[in-house]
């Protein structure tokens, strides 16, 4: 019976030593990009038009980097593609159980150069994300994850498309433009 | 007459005859209060200018001059021997000779794989040379009025030489860029002249921010974003900091200014420069002001300093180059360039960066920001593929190659910018092309994108019948890196360079921990681990069949 017992948290803790190491890995998705971090970028903001019909507009573009160099110092490129969909954020903006997911939005994907000088692409695991909250939660989650996937899927043969700079703020309160952003 | 008339006639009197000196006391006071008052400015001037001559007060130059050698006329006046010295500058002359491998470069010798060649597009290319008229081989070197000072002297921002001028600056109302709807004042020469002082970043990056053909394009290094740089971008040049100008570390001796591409220093040993010592060194290197041990209060200083007997300091302390806001061009395929719009126009597409990535006249291009340098051995000598060096249109052509190597006491580790692109080559006489690409003739492949008649006219103009036969060959051309220093906090790490896959990992020669391993120590190291779990595990079982037989 002893043998089973330490069997049982011997298992624990290897699952827990399993998640402690490898935990992060899980929550967000890293993809090389076959092109800068521009273009990337731009081809992301694209696509994020592209899908209007579920809502989606773009938030913002930041480029934290510019901070950094204010202060003086210097990091390879990153930029920040924020974009909204209030199909999506609307029903979990609405209920209390959910509020705090908005801690989440707008959606981000990242894009950075590496040391190696590739760029990459990061996003949150969707899928995965909703699936701790619920089946409400999950089921816009996926569909959140699902339009990731075609935010982050590239024509090579179109033209390289021009970075849209907004600012972030969006509109409303913050922004007052008439292009409202989440 | 009483006392009291007496006390008011002496009362006049004194009045009478303190008045004018009470008036001159006054004026005085004001002219005083004035002197005053100018006086900041006045001193503020002097300590602008930076030299114990104020050129707009000179008389010589009070003068409606409507040409650039007018101003050079007047400048001579007074500087008699300028143009003679500036004569003798490659600058000038546009020509090396490399002391070591006896090639005759410079820009009119040499070919890139940017705009190629200065020969028969001097008319455009010449908007970079220190002089007027350039625009054909008849042009007159040993002329003094043709030196142009405006350009390096300048303090306005207002003299521009503008491409397909051969030299000159518009001296009528211009359209620049060419159909553009926008307007260009004729250059006000006297107000320029009455203006001018030492070089400054905005003088030397008027051409070395914009070579092969834009901002930021060539170097690397070098973009007008060092006209005023933050900390992040140099270290040295930072505005509100050291504020270096190019001169401080370029010293000039007799208008001939230190340094050079053609044959730089890669490994300087003499530690610092003192003054009035120079001899033939060279001032712009790291150590001339930094000495041989320049890592002091950090830890694992001497451990640093060690690394400079290998390592170029640029190779750490420019970890990236192109960090400014401006990406720099990679690649250049000039195969491609004729393309044009449907209604047969010239054809513009621009990159997500917003810089054209398209151009009829030009071909294609890439671009980027932040760029981790390549590495190479080496140790100042430059080999230069140049017109008439066999090039069979097989293999890539290296338009420079850095020469030098692990053993090569001269030899460091260096960064560079590989430039890569595809060029015209004459495939009968074997060779890189001469092509004319600028100017107004028929033969100008920006006029009528025509190849043949561009090689015909190049070639010709290098004295070389065109074969009739041209295709583009695969080049790639290496810049040093040595502007855009960073902060030391930015600087390489360890772990950058000692490990697997990091910067150095094309660099052969050298013995790096992190990186290389050596077979047999691997081989003896393992042995002995497995020897060891061998023995850990005998002992177990022994100690376990031991016990068991115990029981």
């Amino acid at each position: 019976m002893m043998k089973v017992i330490a069997g049982f948290f011997a298992g624990m803790l290897f699952f827990a030593v399993l998640g402690w190491q490898y935990g992060g890995a899980f929550m967000f998705n890293e993809y090389e990009s076959p092109f800068g971090v521009e273009e990337t970028a731009a081809r992301i903001q694209a696509n994020m038009q592209s899908l209007s019909e579920n809502g989606w507009k773009l938030s913002a573009l930041r480029d934290p980097g510019k901070a950094v160099n204010a202060a003086g110092s210097n990091v390879l490129p990153v930029l920040l593609v924020e974009a909204c969909s209030t199909d999506y954020s609307g029903p979990l903006l609405k209920d209390d159980e959910t509020r705090l997911l908005s801690i989440l939005m707008p959606c981000t994907i990242t894009v950075y150069k590496k040391q190696d000088g590739k760029t990459y692409i990061a996003t949150m695991n969707a899928g995965l994300m909703g699936k701790l909250f619920g089946s409400k939660v999950d089921e816009i989650m996926t569909k959140v994850a699902a339009d990731q996937k075609v935010f982050i899927t590239f024509d090579a043969s179109k033209p390289a498309p021009p970075l849209i700079k907004k600012r972030p703020g969006g509109g409303g309160a913050a922004g007052g433009s008439d292009d409202p952003g989440c | 007459m009483n006392n009291t008339g007496k006390n008011l006639l002496r009362l006049v009197m004194l009045a009478a005859v303190l008045l004018p000196f009470t008036a001159g006391v006054v004026n005085a006071q004001t002219t005083t209060s004035e002197v005053v008052e100018k006086a900041p400015d006045e001193v503020e001037k002097s300590a602008n200018i930076g030299s114990t001559a104020d050129h707009s007060k000179f008389k010589e130059l009070d003068v409606d001059f409507k040409s650039g050698p007018e101003v050079t006329e007047a400048c001579l006046a007074c500087h008699t021997e300028a143009a003679k010295q500036v004569h003798n500058t490659k600058h000038w002359t546009w020509e090396f000779i490399n002391p070591e491998t006896k090639q005759r470069l410079g820009k009119k010798n040499v070919i890139n794989n940017f705009c190629t060649a200065t020969s028969s597009n001097q008319e455009f290319c010449s908007a970079c040379h220190v002089g007027y008229g350039w625009k054909d081989d008849k042009f007159d070197f040993s002329q003094e009025s043709a030196v142009d000072c405006l350009v390096c002297h300048d303090t306005t921002g207002k003299y521009k030489k503008l491409p397909g001028l051969s030299g000159h600056p518009n001296y009528k109302t211009m359209e620049w860029p060419p159909k553009s709807g926008k307007f260009r004042e004729p250059t006000d020469l006297t107000k320029i002249a009455k203006n001018i002082g030492k070089t400054s970043r905005e003088t030397c990056g008027a051409c070395h921010f914009y070579g092969g053909g834009g901002n930021a394009v060539k170097h690397g290094d070098l973009d007008s974003s060092l006209n005023n740089p933050q900390r992040y971008l140099d270290i040295h040049m930072e505005s509100d900091g050291l504020n270096f100008s190019c001169g401080k570390c370029h010293e000039s001796n007799s208008h001939e200014v230190s340094g050079s591409r053609y044959a730089p220093t890669a490994t300087d040993q003499e530690g610092v420069l003192i003054r009035g010592n120079n001899g033939d060194r060279n001032p712009t290197t790291c150590r001339a002001c930094h000495g041989n041990a320049p890592h002091k209060s950090v830890e694992q200083a001497e451990r640093l300093n060690h690394h400079a007997n290998k390592v170029a300091c640029q190779t750490c302390h420019i970890p990236e180059y192109a960090r400014g806001p401006l990406a720099t061009k990679m690649t250049w395929d000039w195969s491609t360039a004729g393309k044009l719009t449907e209604d047969g126009k010239r054809l513009l597409v621009r990159g997500s960066h917003g810089r054209v990535i398209y151009d009829s006249k030009k071909g294609d291009f890439t671009y980027d920001r932040y760029v981790i340098p390549e590495y190479v051995w080496f140790n100042g000598n430059v080999k230069y593929t140049l017109f008439g060096d066999k090039v069979d249109g097989q293999n890539k052509v290296k338009i420079n190659e850095f020469l030098g190597g692990p053993d090569d006491p001269e030899s460091r580790i260096w960064p560079v910018k590989k430039f890569t692109g595809k060029q015209p080559y004459d495939v009968g006489n074997q060779t890189l092309a001469v092509f004319h690409t600028a100017g107004k003739s028929e033969a100008s492949f920006w006029t009528n994108y025509d190849w043949e008649k561009s090689m015909e006219a190049g070639m010709a103009s290098v004295g070389v019948e065109y074969s009739g036969e041209m295709d583009f060959v695969e080049t790639e051309m290496s810049w040093p890196i040595t502007h855009m220093v960073a902060p030391k906090e930015d600087a390489l790490t360890c772990a950058q360079c000692h490990r697997e896959n990091g910067r150095l990992q094309n660099i052969s020669g050298v013995y790096m921990p992190g990186r290389d391993n050596t077979p047999v120590v691997d081989k003896i190291g393992w042995i002995l681990a497995l020897l060891t779990l061998i023995g850990v595990v005998a002992h177990g079982g022994i100690r376990i069949v031991m016990h068991k037989r115990r029981q």
